[in-house]
């Protein structure tokens, strides 16, 4: 039994990461402009079907799609951003729904160019196993997530210490302040973005290497996301971790210990908790929610 | 006195020329029953976000819930279908009374605790199955009864009962509008701090509207299903529920009452007759761009648009 649910925290903490570089995109962009990009769990997923494209054609590790996979979805969520600054009024709520509408495109478009099958990697070194004491994994879970903690430390780094990320982190907290300081507001929402590209491609790769794809999976992985942001507070990067963790862990648990029927359940639970006892989520400034 | 003319003329054309010309296509007959259900959770969806400024991905979770309450008190309690799907409307009220702390939120975080409730409830379904007969579904779940002869469970009897439930829902909404709670609601739009300074008790009328909004949506789904006799969670819950209204009520404009009836019957007509010929697989993908341009180019829909063009045509003339 100890054995069985440590092996569940250990599963759970690697899916977490994952999970992790699913949300980060979503989370900077939220943070950046108060937008909620409904269609990156699309974007993910449309990376996902990338690395089955190259490695289907070419006969590849889908690892080696990520220079193409980043070229395409950062383009896309270049895109999504065009379209969303064409927006003139009610921002909150038409945001919302045209982010919708253009993840209904995504899933529909993926179903017309790859069809409803679902796909996995056939690569045998992705998916065999690593045994690291008692504990089991794929090669591709501990390969992401240490993925994943890399980029995570990267975007800190570079929100914190960089000039361009420091003047994202300006206009996120006082638009017109950053404008007056000499940053170009709309320049450096269109790099945080490009960088939700970015990390949206990383995702949906690994995505590939260790799990199933299908065309109307990038809804769910919206909602995950979503999910996650809500855990860790607007604008916490390490807040994004912490949250992708403990949905990983209680997912993992409920399957382990429940039923694997449950799981989603856990999740929204979680969420709706955390969203009516701790609105500000986990690690999140105080900032009005209601 | 010119509106009252055409609400005459339009009705004169819903009752009595479509049932005469096009009652016997049965094809035709179940587009435009399909396309009024879409209307009925378009009307309910636009209620909650004209009246109450609230953007729900959630509806499906009233038209699962009151297609399961409803269905479930026909087969198992012998309710008359009539009576089922007024019940099956109180059953998806009482699943937004469990949605209470929702209102709460506000933007992103109330569309999506509301699309958590959505998931919940299909969960619920799938593995309450002692009830709801889980994954595998509820079949023959009765039809409407033969009435005088003239079998309401028909293309036509079907046409005229949504026709029906639609108008009461359309004549409700009317009347909310134009009530003490819509005067209410029409200035917390325009600043709900004021609103509440003069004594308005804003969470309760938006509770209001979220309960009137579930409840329309509930008693559709209700119809819904004695309507194809047949019941699963991944139907009852799908997500289409959620984007087909969205889409019809954003093409109409959500903020008038008969937008997103027009918007359903003409958006839902035309992608299954034009598009889904066009792209068998896929042809949602031409709505999502029909979304995206409706935000873009005309986020009030296309009647007050047209309504628009018209009144400045009209000035142009004067």
């Amino acid at each position: 039994m100890l054995e069985l649910i440590a092996q569940a925290l250990y599963s759970g903490v690697l899916q977490g990461g994952s999970y992790a570089l699913i949300a980060l995109g979503l989370a900077l962009v939220f943070g950046t402009m108060s937008v909620i990009n409904l269609a990156h769990g699309e974007l993910v997923l449309l990376a996902a079907y990338i690395a089955y494209t190259v490695e289907s054609r070419l006969g590849v590790n889908p690892v080696l799609a990520i220079p193409l996979a980043m070229g395409v979805v950062c383009l896309s969520a270049m895109l999504v951003y065009a379209l969303i600054s064409l927006i003139r009024n009610d921002r909150e709520i038409n945001t919302l729904i045209l982010t919708y509408g253009i993840g209904i495109i995504l899933t529909n478009g993926v179903l017309l160019l790859w069809g409803a099958d679902i796909h996995t990697t056939s690569s045998a070194w992705l998916q065999d196993a690593v045994v690291v004491g008692p504990l089991y994994s794929m090669h591709s879970e501990l390969l992401f997530f240490v993925v994943s903690v890399v980029l995570m430390a990267g975007l800190w780094w570079w929100l914190s210490r960089s000039w361009y990320g420091r003047a994202v982190r300006a206009v996120s907290s006082n638009r017109d302040a950053a404008k007056l300081m000499g940053i170009n507001p709309r320049l450096t929402e269109i790099i945080s973005f490009a960088v939700a590209g970015l990390l949206a491609a990383f995702a949906g790769v690994a995505l590939y290497s260790y799990g199933v794809i299908q065309p109307s999976y990038g809804h769910v992985l919206t909602v995950k996301a979503f999910i996650i942001t809500v855990l860790a507070g607007i604008g916490s990067i390490p807040g994004v971790l912490v949250g992708a963790l403990l949905l990983g862990i209680t997912e993992s648990l409920t399957v382990t210990l429940a039923s694997s029927a449950l799981q989603e359940l856990a999740g929204m639970t979680l969420f709706l908790l955390v969203l009516f006892v701790m609105p500000n989520g986990l690690f999140g400034a105080a900032r009005r929610r209601g | 006195m010119k509106s009252s003319r055409l609400t005459l003329v339009g009705l004169l054309l819903a009752y009595g020329v479509i049932p005469l010309t096009l009652g016997q296509n049965n094809y035709v007959m179940s587009l435009i029953i399909a396309s009024l259900v879409i209307g009925g959770v378009a009307l309910a969806w636009a209620l909650l976000g004209n009246m109450g400024g609230m953007v729900s991905f959630g509806h499906s979770a009233f038209f699962g819930v009151g297609a399961y309450v409803s269905a479930i008190l026909a087969m198992k309690a012998g309710v008359p279908v009539a009576l089922a799907m007024v019940l099956g409307g109180v059953g998806a009220f009482a699943a937004s009374l469990v949605m209470l702390p929702v209102l709460r939120l506000r933007g992103p975080y109330f569309a999506l605790a509301i699309l958590a409730y959505a998931h919940i409830f299909k969960i619920v379904a799938t593995e309450w199955e002692s009830v709801t007969g889980g994954a595998g579904g509820l079949a023959s779940v009765p039809r409407f009864p033969v009435l005088f002869g003239f079998d309401l469970g028909s293309k036509l009897g079907s046409y005229l009962i949504i026709l029906s439930v639609v108008l009461i829902f359309v004549v409700a909404y009317k009347w909310i509008r134009s009530s003490y709670y819509g005067l209410a609601l029409r200035a917390m739009h325009d600043s709900e701090d004021a609103t509440r300074v003069v004594g308005v008790n804003s969470t309760l009328l938006k509770a209001l509207m979220l309960f009137v909004s579930a409840f329309m949506t509930g008693v559709v789904g209700a119809f819904n299903v004695h309507y194809i006799n047949f019941l699963e969670p991944d139907y009852a819950f799908n997500g289409l529920w959620v984007t087909l209204p969205i889409v019809a009520a954003i093409f109409g404009g959500y903020r008038t009452i008969l937008g997103p009836l027009i918007g359903a019957v003409t958006v839902y007509l035309v992608d299954q007759l034009i598009f889904k010929n066009l792209i068998p697989n896929g042809h949602q993908l031409i709505l999502g761009a029909l979304l995206v341009a409706m935000i873009i180019l005309s986020p009030g829909g296309l009647l007050p648009l047209l309504r628009q063009r018209k009144r400045s045509q009209h000035h142009a003339a004067s």
